[in-house]
This record gives structure tokens, C-alpha cells and sequence, in this order.
């Protein structure tokens, strides 16, 4: 029995450590899925849930939240609306409801906003939303006992910016004598307008201030209406609830002002923004809620409220752009820091950016087409002067050529007109001489026989010199006659006539011209080749046995001629000089010349576009060359 | 040939500005015993001064010995003129010159001269030419008396 009483009891141990092992794991799974559970976040607002303020605070809020990463979190969302449901009777029934609807849930933050809620909060702590940090954004700062009590509180204080936004407008406004000060609440206790008694304590000194607090609408407008110049109205707050029809919202009673006043309203709440205030210092909701979430994130990640000092919410110069414009009031005039709402932006600061852009290619393009333009008349200015100048140039060419024709024919008709003129006299001399010789040779004695014959001679050389004188001039000035020319008949009537005028001198005449066609001035080609068998025929006479061939070649581009001899030949340092009229190798008692001879076959070749030159050796005979173009 | 009449020996009209070569063709045509009486006009106006003595009566020249260089009127601007004239077109014309340009040769036949020689300058060659002129034009081409 012992024994089985001890063995049951071992049983049971062995049955609690396993429930307490069981419990420990538990407990840690549990706590490590605490830490990745969702948190539960309830807003309670003063008003309803279409005003402007909870909406902007609502989405700072969540926005603050989501900043978080990986945040998990479920937000619940309630509405006092005391000012449509006012009384103890209803804040009792909202306390009942909340209590009942969230028995089931873990709420672990609480926001409340603005100051009605966050009493409703602390009057109902001990048995709503008990164990629950709270996070307000309020105006009054509570008290360290509240501050300190139960699960602990923190949050923002919205200061009152009543001195800040009336400095502001006066600043703007600096002819104000008198300000209305408007504000009312449906329960007409005349809770702003002793907020702003104390707020604008001590500028009664400097403006007469009068406060328009909890008129009927009808008076309310009446008297807005009448204000005189000078005047400026402080917005602070103002609903109706009335009976007879829907209640006003403060901003529907702002827009009702506005259009029945023609003096400047300024106002501190920034939600009325738009609604008809010029601006002033507000509270801005939505940064209200990105603050409130901050506190709320570190109260989640495990900070306690009590140990988050209470801050003080930034406020911010805020203005309806409308309104600056209907006052005639300047932007730079505004404190640094402001936010103007509402701007119609110009065109230009819409479109600044697209205008800069777009002018700037705008310019660019004009800039380029302005520099093409320029480029192109610099051209067409350049080649303008280069024409002007190769026209110039054409015209003092033409002038130069002209004058240069005109010397060239001068010179030929002065050449021309000596050789003829020479030949006068020296036909009178040759007449003469010869009537002397042949009428009184029987008085003259031998040697005086022998000076006529010397005159005689001279005249003869005079005479051929002329002649060949007058074959160089009149070369030039001839007109060139190009014709088909079959070279074998030609040399051959050629060489005839040089036989014949040489009858006393044995030349062995070979002509081998191979029946080639050329086209060529004729008289050029028959005096240069008449020239060279004179040469020929001149530089054999003492040679024994003198031959002189005439031979011919032909080739794609050209014809040569050739008249090869075998007299006394030249050295080849002069191969070209003895083409230059007047020049010699010999002197005139051996070999008697004009020297014109070869200077006129080389000029009647150029003329015809062909050549004309030479090949010795001293001694050796030489062959004097004609090339014809074909 | 209408002008051409029978009677004594018809003269040779030399149009010629040198003395000397007026001289050296008397002599010329002597040595070669040439009958004819040789006028001399010594430039163009003289030269056309004669047609006012033809007009006249005076016998026509057997022909024309023309030089073109002369002075005043020159030798081509004579022969157009008497080419053009409607009596004495037809004397014949020999134009002796010193010139051998193709130009003067060529508008010397064009105006309508007979014959184009040119003066050598040696005088036998000059006689040669006498002759020649004497043959074919005052013997030759005389018509029968």
C-alpha cells in the first residue's frame, strides 16, 4: 500500500513538472508571438468623423505609423461629437458603449485629441481604458498628478498661437486700429473667447479689440458686414447648433464671413485654412498626427508614457494664396517658414521648367540657324568677292592679253614693214649695180669689177635674209590650216625640187616614207621640211659622198619625221640652241646662213602642237627630227 | 576691149611713189626694147587723176602696173575703183609689189587685178619680169590691129 501510495505520488510530480514544462514552453511562445502580434491603437477625436482636423490627423497618423517597418498594428477609431450629442447624459452613454464594445479587445495606446477627449479619458480612467497608456495632442497641459497617474500619459501641447498670428497680421496690416475677436460653441460658455481674453491680454493698448462671441448668425453677419476700415477679425471658433436646420460648421461659417465682410480674417486653426482666412500661425493636423504616432511607436516598442516628456507642437505661418492676393499682400512679406495654400500657380510657375527647356532649344535652334545663317552669307559674301575678283582678274587678263595681241601685232607689222622696206633700197642697190657691171664694166678696172660683185653678193644675202626674215614673221601672224596630208607624195615633190634647185651637187637623195597620213598646216610642215633638207643639203657640200634620207615612223599618238645626213654633224651641247633664230655654228664664209632657217621649223612645229629638235655627233652627220601629233 | 582702138602705140600706166623704182622699170623695159611709152603716176590721186584724161581722149593704157604701197590712196583702193568703173574695168591690171602677204595677194584677185608679181629685188630677175609683162600683155594679149 506504501508503496503504491509513494508510486502515485511520483506520478503526480512527474505529471506537474511535465504541465510546468509544458506551461514554460508555452509562456514563450506565447511572449515571442507577443512581440510580432498585432498592437491595437484607439483614436478618440472630439468631433465627427467628415471634420477636416480628424481627417488631416488621421492620415498624419497612419502615415507616422507606417514609418515603421514591418509594424503590425490595427487601429480603431471613435468620435466624442459632443458638440452634436452634448451633456453628461451622453458622455455617460459613450462611456457605457466603449466600455461594452472593447471588454473583448487589448487596447495598448490610446490617442485623444483634442482637449474634450482627452478629459472624457481621464474622467472615465478608472474603469475605461484603465491599464491603457494615453496619447493626447491638446491645448491645456494637464496636470503632474494626471500626467503620473495609472498606465501613464503623454503627448503634445498644441500651444495657442492667438499673439503670434495677431503680431503676424499686424505686421501685414500695419493701419489696424480694430480687431473682432469671433468665436462661440453651440453650449455658449464662452470657452474661447476667455481663451483669447487671456491669450491677447495687454494689446488692448494698441488696438481696440471687440469680441463678437455667440451671435445669432443673422447679427453675427450683420455686424461683420458694417466693420470699419482699419478692422481685422481674429477667427477662432464658431458653430451653431441650431434647431431649425442643419448645424454650421466653423468652416461654413468662416465662408458665410468672408462673403459678408470686406475686412482681412486671420485665424489659428488649419483646417479653416481656405475657408476665408488670409492665415495665421496654425496648428497643422496632419503633422499633429505623424507627432502623435511617433509617441505611440515608442510607447509599443516598450517605452513607458510616463517616461515621454510632453512637447510642444510646432506651429507653422500658414496662408490661403486667394486671400494674399485679394489683400494685395506679397509673399516676400511673409515670414520665412510659411506655407501658402491654394496658389494658382502663374503659367510660368507651372510650366517653369517646360518654358525654360523649351525656350532654351527654342534659342538653341535659333542660335544655330542664326549661326548657319551667318555662316551662309559669309559664304555667299566670300565667293561674291571671289567672283568679283576672278572677273577682275578675267577682265585685266582680257586687258593684258588685249594689249599684249596689240603689242605682239605691232611688233609684226613693224617687222614686216622693215623687211619690205629693206628690200626697196636694196633693189636699188642690186638694180644699179648691175647697170654699172653691165653699161660701164669697160672703164672700171679689175678690182673695181670685184667690189660690184662683192655688192653684188651682199645684196644677195641681204635679200635672202629678209626673205627668211619675213618667212619668221609671217609665220606667226598667219592663220593655221590644218589639212589631211599624205607624207610620201609630199617629201618626194619636195625632194624634187631640192634636186632640182642643187642640180650641181650630187646628193643621194633615200626616201623611205611609209605612206603615213597626218593632219597638219601644210606650209608649216612643207617649210620646216624644206628647212631641213636645205640644212642638210648645206651641211653635205664637202663631204664626198653626201646622202641624206628622209625617213618616218609612225605611233598611236604621233607621226615622226626624220632627215638624216651624213655631213659634218654639230656637238650636242648645242642640240638646242641652233633651233634659236640667229644662232650659228659656223661661221658664215663655210656654211652661209641667216640662222633663221631651224628657228622657223621649230615655230611652225609649236604652232601645230608638235616638236621639232636634233641628234649629232661631230663628225658623225646628223638627223633632224618633226614630230606631228596625230 | 570696146575702149581699145587701133592707132599708135598705146602707153603702160606705172602707178609707182619710188623714183628709183620708177627708174629701174623705164630701164628694165628699155634693155628689153620695149616700145611702149610708160606714163607714171606717183600716187592713188594721180593715178585716178588719169581717168579725167581718159574721159578726155587720151588713149587707154596697154595696162596698169600697180603698186600697192602708195601714198594717199594706196594701190588696192585705185584698183577697186577702176575694177568699179563702168568704162575703164578692163584694162588689165598687174599689181607689182614688194608685198608677199596672202592678205594683199588674195584681195588684190578679189578687186579683180589681172596678174600679182612680186618686185624681185635682183635685177636680172627684174628683167625676166619685163619681158614677161612685154610677151603677155603688150604683145600677146594685144588684140589684132
Amino acid at each position: 500500500m506504501v508503496a503504491k501510495v509513494y508510486k502515485r505520488s511520483a506520478v503526480r510530480i512527474a505529471v506537474l513538472l511535465f504541465a510546468g514544462v509544458l506551461v514554460c514552453i508555452l509562456a514563450t511562445t506565447a511572449t515571442s508571438q507577443d512581440a510580432g502580434a498585432v498592437k491595437k491603437v484607439l483614436v478618440l477625436y472630439w468631433d465627427t468623423k467628415d471634420f477636416s482636423g480628424n481627417i488631416s490627423f488621421d492620415q498624419g497618423f497612419q502615415a507616422g505609423l507606417n514609418a515603421e517597418p514591418n509594424s503590425r498594428w490595427e487601429l480603431f477609431s471613435e468620435y466624442l461629437d459632443s458638440t452634436r450629442f452634448p451633456g453628461e447624459h451622453q458622455a455617460g452613454l459613450l462611456h457605457d458603449y466603449l466600455r461594452e464594445k472593447y471588454s473583448g479587445q487589448k487596447i495598448d495606446v490610446v490617442i485623444a485629441t483634442p482637449d474634450p477627449a482627452l478629459d472624457f479619458l481621464i474622467r472615465n480612467r478608472k474603469d475605461l481604458f484603465t491599464d491603457c497608456p494615453i496619447v493626447f495632442v491638446a491645448v491645456r497641459r494637464p496636470s503632474i498628478e494626471v500626467l503620473r497617474a495609472g498606465a501613464g500619459l503623454t503627448g503634445i501641447i498644441r500651444a495657442n498661437t492667438h499673439r503670434k498670428t495677431i503680431d503676424l497680421a499686424l505686421k501685414l496690416h500695419p493701419d489696424t486700429r480694430e480687431l473682432f475677436v469671433i468665436s462661440g460653441t453651440p453650449e455658449l460658455d464662452k470657452r474661447f473667447e476667455t481663451l483669447s481674453r487671456e491669450e491677447l491680454a495687454g494689446y488692448e493698448k494698441r488696438i481696440r479689440i471687440t469680441y463678437l462671441t455667440d451671435l445669432p448668425l443673422p447679427e453675427l453677419l450683420n455686424r461683420v458686414r458694417q466693420l470699419p476700415q482699419g478692422s481685422l477679425i481674429l477667427y477662432v471658433w464658431q458653430r451653431f447648433a441650431l434647431k431649425s436646420e442643419k448645424s454650421l460648421q466653423t468652416t461654413q461659417v468662416l465662408e458665410k464671413i468672408r462673403q459678408n465682410t470686406s475686412v482681412p480674417i486671420y485665424g489659428m486653426g488649419s483646417r479653416n485654412i481656405g475657408y476665408g482666412l488670409v492665415g495665421g500661425y496654425v496648428q497643422d493636423s496632419e503633422r499633429n498626427g505623424l507627432e502623435a504616432a511617433e509617441i505611440v511607436r515608442k510607447i509599443l516598442n516598450g517605452k513607458r508614457a510616463q517616461d515621454i516628456p510632453v512637447d510642444s507642437a510646432a506651429s507653422v505661418p500658414m496662408f490661403d494664396w486667394r486671400e494674399l492676393k485679394r489683400f494685395g499682400i506679397s509673399e516676400a512679406s511673409l515670414p520665412s517658414g510659411s506655407v501658402v495654400r491654394f496658389k494658382e500657380f502663374t503659367f510660368w510657375e507651372q510650366y517653369k521648367w517646360r518654358i525654360v527647356g523649351v525656350t532654351t532649344l527654342l534659342l538653341l535652334q535659333t542660335s544655330f540657324i542664326v549661326i548657319l545663317l551667318v555662316e551662309r552669307r559669309r559664304r555667299r559674301l566670300a565667293k561674291d568677292a571671289l567672283d568679283q575678283l576672278n572677273a577682275e582678274l578675267e577682265t585685266r587678263i582680257e586687258a593684258r592679253t588685249a594689249a599684249l595681241n596689240a603689242k605682239s601685232r605691232e611688233l609684226e607689222t613693224f617687222a614686216y614693214s622693215v623687211a619690205h622696206d629693206l628690200k626697196a633700197p636694196l633693189r636699188g642697190i642690186d638694180g644699179y649695180s648691175r647697170l654699172l657691171f653691165d653699161e660701164c664694166s669697160g672703164s672700171l678696172d679689175d678690182e673695181g669689177r670685184s667690189f660690184l660683185q662683192t655688192i653684188q653678193a651682199s645684196t644677195d644675202e641681204m635679200n635672202q635674209l629678209i626673205d627668211n626674215l619675213l618667212a619668221y614673221s609671217r609665220l606667226e601672224r598667219r592663220e593655221l590650216k590644218t589639212d589631211r596630208i599624205e607624207l610620201t607624195p609630199m617629201v618626194r615633190a619636195l625632194v624634187e625640187e631640192k634636186k632640182r634647185e642643187g642640180a650641181d651637187q650630187e646628193v643621194d637623195f633615200v626616201v623611205d616614207v611609209n605612206g603615213a597620213t597626218v593632219v597638219a598646216d601644210s606650209s608649216g610642215l612643207a617649210q620646216s621640211l624644206r628647212n631641213y633638207l636645205d640644212n642638210a643639203i648645206k651641211f653635205t657640200r664637202k663631204v664626198s659622198t653626201p646622202r641624206i634620207e628622209v625617213g618616218s615612223k609612225e605611233n598611236a599618238r604621233s607621226c615622226l619625221l626624220w632627215v638624216r645626213d651624213n655631213g659634218i654633224g654639230f656637238d650636242m651641247k648645242y642640240h638646242d640652241r641652233i633651233f634659236d633664230i640667229f644662232q650659228r655654228l659656223n661661221v658664215a664664209e663655210d656654211y652661209p646662213g641667216t640662222g633663221i632657217g631651224l628657228a622657223i621649223v621649230r615655230k611652225a612645229m609649236e604652232r601645230m602642237g608638235g616638236r621639232a629638235w636634233a641628234e649629232s655627233e661631230p663628225g658623225q652627220g646628223a638627223t633632224f627630227y618633226l614630230e606631228i601629233p596625230k | 576691149m570696146s575702149q581699145t582702138q587701133p592707132g599708135p602705140i598705146r602707153p603702160i600706166l606705172l602707178v609707182e611713189d619710188r623714183a628709183m623704182d620708177v627708174d629701174l622699170t623705164k630701164r628694165a623695159f628699155a634693155k628689153r626694147k620695149l616700145l611702149n611709152p610708160i606714163e607714171v603716176a606717183r600716187d592713188g590721186e594721180e593715178a585716178l587723176a588719169f581717168f579725167d584724161r581718159w574721159e578726155a581722149g587720151e588713149p587707154l593704157p596697154i595696162c596698169i602696173l600697180l603698186d600697192l604701197r602708195l601714198p594717199r590712196i594706196n594701190g588696192l583702193e585705185v584698183l577697186r575703183r577702176l575694177k568699179n568703173h563702168p568704162k575703164f574695168s578692163t584694162i588689165p591690171v598687174i599689181v607689182l609689189t614688194t608685198s608677199t602677204e596672202d592678205r594683199d595677194i588674195e584681195e588684190a584677185y578679189k578687186l579683180g587685178c589681172n596678174s600679182y608679181i612680186v618686185k624681185p629685188v635682183e635685177f636680172d630677175k627684174f628683167l625676166e619680169v619685163a619681158s614677161k609683162i612685154e610677151l603677155y600683155w603688150c604683145a600677146l594679149n594685144l588684140p589684132s590691129r
